[in-house]
């Protein structure tokens, strides 16, 4: 009964001394926003990073070469020249791999009169709709005569195709890359977004020599994918490349390997470690941001004591306890915190949809940062607010009466 | 048996290299339904003598007895319930909570008392009534005047029905025709049977009371009967 009526008093505290509730509001609502977007944003991009794995077409069985020296998909140094048709053909002929799609990748503009669209352009080799499982939905995909003959064709996936040919059947018309047109031969069946907002659908795939030939004008490879027989030569296959690759770049004892394996164990292993990374950073700031809030409420609860030094003798006259002057202003920071909690919230999720909607970074809202806003809120009212409340229940209410 | 009781009441503060002796045994009885005046110039001690009787602070030495209980012997707990309970406090600046109603203002004692009756907001009516602002119950102090203001702390020093009321100054920020309304309103009160002790430096406010006891460098230097004949006259 005492406790609840204490809480009135803190209510009407804080009703009557608007400008340091709000500023107070204001500290802890943008800590908590802080740490809702922080953390909706760390959900979103990890989201987004396992969507794309599961996007990127890998089996167990499966693996990829990159060019290049380095981990995952940073490589260290850019222009590495040494993985060639050679080498696929090499890895082919190993006893475990069943196949091997060899890759030249680059992002360009894909132009149908006067429609285009950025996408991204794969040469590849007609073995690529066996390694990914992703078949034609119309027409027909690349065939190795494509290949042998160098000829411009392409084949769409369905996000260029809506950009470029709205509702027309794009089979047999001409598109333009760079400074050359290609028939469209083949359709790609439409995946769909992905839920992290990836579209697998936005590619273009044409014959890896025309790729050398004509729109790279390079003879290496980005890439190379190995499938081999099941899940468990996995390892020792990649054993095998290694071997292959270093003897054929001529590569010394000495030297690093100048091509990397992306795996999806390794795929996984990596997201784990930067996630975790990650929300460690996430973790600091927030908290910096929080003790921040904290000491905001601190400092104000301070100075608006000294305003109220009256409002306490008179309580105090007449007939509050310490204990009494301690609970209304402890009840008065943690219900400023919550409000602030609330309302920080609030920002938080409008920023992190704001974020989502236009593109900026990927978020996904959870149910974690409202638990961790409350218990922080509690603890920030408490914790900061228990000092400027033993101060205003240990003056003196002769003096508090005076001033 | 005394409603208040000291014996031999002094009291000091300490500075780092002196000592200021502000109360120098000071030895006062009141009886039930007394009317006091507690006169002398500034820094003469009757303030910290008030602070003391009022439980506001404690003596450095002495004997304290208010209502039968030792106050100068009580925890913070204890004495907060005695200023509840057996005290009511009338402030030369009012001390109003800003902002909230006279009516709000009023409960405040009842905020703190151990079992408030259940028809709070009622009680707070009758006060106001009896001090002559029923009209005003939920105007804030800002929008009162000075003597309807000290006429609401009034009605807040009698909602707990306190046995003592302390009025320091009652007067002193109030112009004489709401100084002589509050007086009035004291004289009402003593009549009803409450024991009355002001705290004035104003010798015709003093005049009011049937004792009137002179405070001069902490000690007390006179202690006047009035014949109770004389108070009708004075109404």
């Amino acid at each position: 009964m005492r406790v609840f009526k204490n809480f009135r008093q803190a209510i009407r505290g804080l009703t009557l001394n608007r400008s340091n509730t709000l500023l107070m509001t204001i500290g802890v609502m943008i800590g908590i926003a802080s740490l809702t977007v922080i953390v909706s944003i760390g959900f979103g991009i990890k989201v987004k990073v396992l969507d794309r794995i599961a996007n990127m077409g890998f089996g167990p069985e499966s693996f990829s070469v990159m060019a290049g020296a380095g981990k995952m998909f940073f490589s260290r140094s850019k222009n590495t020249t040494s993985m060639s048709l050679q080498d696929a053909e090499d890895l082919l002929a190993l006893p475990t791999v069943r196949l091997v799609v060899p890759r030249q990748r680059k992002r360009m503009q894909i132009i149908n009169k006067k429609e285009f669209t950025n996408t991204r352009v794969y040469g590849v080799t007609p073995d690529w709709q066996r390694a990914r499982g992703w078949h034609v939905a119309d027409g027909v995909f690349l065939s190795d005569s494509d290949l042998d003959r160098k000829r411009k064709v392409v084949v769409l996936g369905a996000t260029p195709v809506r950009k470029l040919f709205k509702n027309a059947d794009p089979i047999g018309k001409m598109v333009r890359l760079q400074n050359n047109f290609y028939e469209v031969i083949g359709l790609l069946q439409e995946k769909g977004l992905t839920e992290s907002g990836y579209d697998p659908d936005d590619r273009a795939l044409i014959p890896l020599t025309t790729s050398m030939a004509r729109l790279t004008r390079e003879r290496h490879l980005h890439s190379i994918k190995v499938v081999t027989l099941d899940a468990s030569q996995v390892p020792k296959t990649m054993e095998a490349v290694k071997h292959v690759l270093r003897r054929n770049h001529s590569l010394s004892i000495l030297s690093e390997d100048d091509f990397r394996f992306v795996t999806p164990e390794g795929i996984m292993e990596w997201v784990t470690e930067s996630a975790q990374a990650m929300n460690r950073m996430l973790i600091l700031i927030s908290t910096v941001s929080l003790l921040v809030g904290g000491v905001v409420i601190m400092n104000i609860l301070l100075v608006s004591i000294r305003e109220r030094v009256r409002e306490i003798g008179i309580r105090r006259c007449f007939g509050a306890r310490k204990s009494d002057i301690t609970l209304q202003f402890l009840f008065e920071s943690v219900l400023i915190s919550l409000l602030g909690g609330i309302l920080g919230i609030g920002l938080g999720l409008i920023i992190s949809f704001g974020l989502q909607r236009f593109d900026i970074i990927p978020t996904q809202v959870t149910w974690e940062p409202f638990m961790l806003s409350f218990v922080f809120c509690t603890l920030i009212g408490l914790v900061f607010g228990i000092h400027p409340a033993r101060k205003a229940a240990l003056m003196n209410p002769e003096e508090a009466i005076r001033s | 048996m005394s409603l208040l009781e000291m014996n031999s009441i002094c009291k000091s503060y300490r500075n780092i290299d002196f000592e200021t002796q502000v109360l120098k045994d000071i030895t006062l009885h009141i009886n039930e339904g007394d009317y006091i005046s507690i006169i002398g110039p500034s820094g003469s001690g009757k303030s910290t003598l008030m602070a003391i009787a009022g439980c506001l602070s404690k003596p450095t030495s002495g004997e304290y007895i208010l209502d039968g209980e030792e106050v100068d012997k009580l925890s913070d707990r204890k004495l907060s319930r005695v200023r509840n309970e057996k005290i009511g406090f009338v402030f030369q600046a009012f001390h109003l909570l800003p902002g909230v109603t006279a009516l709000d203002n009023v409960t405040l004692p009842l905020v703190y008392s151990r079992n408030p009756p259940s028809d709070i907001k009622e009680r707070a009516r009758e006060v106001l009534a009896k001090v002559g602002l029923e009209h005003r119950l939920h105007h804030t102090p800002g929008q009162l005047s000075g003597g309807e203001q000290q006429r609401v702390t009034i009605a807040r020093s009698l909602i707990n029905n306190p046995p003592i009321i302390f009025a320091d100054e009652p007067t002193g920020n109030l112009d004489s025709k709401n100084g002589i309304e509050t007086m009035k309103t004291f004289d009402k009160l003593v009549k009803e049977g409450k024991t009355i002790v002001l705290i004035t430096h104003d010798s015709e406010v003093a005049e009011h009371a049937d004792r009137i006891i002179s405070i001069l460098d902490g000690e007390i230097a006179s202690d006047t009967k009035r014949q109770p004949s004389n108070l009708p006259e004075k109404l």
